[in-house]
């Protein structure tokens, strides 16, 4: 069995190449042939159906069955498990930090009692 | 990812209340939790142990090395953190200090180090581009 743990690392090590992004921003657009998919790229089309093994390994893409034209589209569900890792990270603090303003404001407070005090004697 | 927050406090101030136990423990973690046990020895190798508990009594125990430590200047810890479901995962965060005008703003990035460092970076440019819809993808992943 894969772990949540382990498809995301899979999902980072397949966005961790800039060709990789390049192709998933393509398909955001709709999908495509491999050869709609090399044209920007200075590459040849092996090269680039090595790029879509690694996405279609990470579930970021899906294949067509048809053997003549296998057009790629993206499937968004692994990106979504890593926003929802980092989503969840970025709450935390956002919720942290609300009580540190608070917390800060307390603390200013108290100094500034313990400065008169420190006046007066 | 990266968040920014300007807090209106000098930052001697602000220094404190991440550094000292007792103070992090005041504001650590979401509304309604305490944090019953907040051990930290701010130096490199030294360990910030934090067990966080929900309004609903669950408890959350979190672990972090410290890897560099400039005073009043710059956090960097290392942590693994839950994810639902059970999973942890390896965690770097950079926290930076910088005074102005009386407010800190604080800089927070947290780089994923279980995957490549690439895939780190990667994460670290995507920002809140995260909690996307399909078609903000392209922006976001040219940003990336």
């Amino acid at each position: 069995m894969v772990s949540l743990s382990d498809r995301l690392d899979t999902t980072l090590a397949a966005l961790a190449d800039p060709t990789r992004r390049a192709i998933l921003a393509r398909l955001a657009a709709g999908e495509t042939s491999v050869t709609e998919l090399a044209k920007p790229f200075s590459m040849s089309l092996p090269a680039v159906s090595k790029h879509l093994k690694v996405l279609e390994r990470a579930g970021l893409i899906a294949r067509g069955r048809s053997a003549q034209w296998r057009p790629c589209r993206l499937d968004a569900a692994p990106m979504r498990e890593v926003a929802e890792l980092i989503d969840g990270y970025r709450r935390f603090w956002d919720a942290s930090f609300e009580r540190l303003d608070d917390y800060l404001v307390e603390m200013q407070s108290q100094e500034k009692k313990r400065g008169r005090k420190g006046k007066r004697i | 990812m990266t968040t920014v927050r300007v807090f209106d406090a000098p930052r001697e101030l602000v220094w404190k209340a991440w550094t000292e136990p007792k103070r992090l423990a005041q504001w650590f973690g979401p509304k309604g939790f305490t944090n019953p046990v907040c051990e930290a020895d701010p130096r490199p190798g030294g360990v910030l142990r934090i067990t966080m508990q929900a309004p609903d009594g669950t408890q959350y125990p979190m672990t972090a090395i410290y890897d560099e430590v400039v005073p009043l200047e710059r956090l960097v810890w290392n942590t693994s953190v839950e994810h639902p479901g059970n999973v942890s995962f390896e965690i770097r965060q950079v926290t930076t200090f910088v005074e102005r005008n009386g407010k800190t703003e604080v800089t927070l990035q947290a780089f994923v180090t279980r995957a490549t460092p690439e895939a780190a970076d990667a994460l670290g440019g995507m920002e809140q581009g995260w909690s996307m819809s399909l078609d903000k993808l392209d922006a976001l992943l040219s940003r990336g």
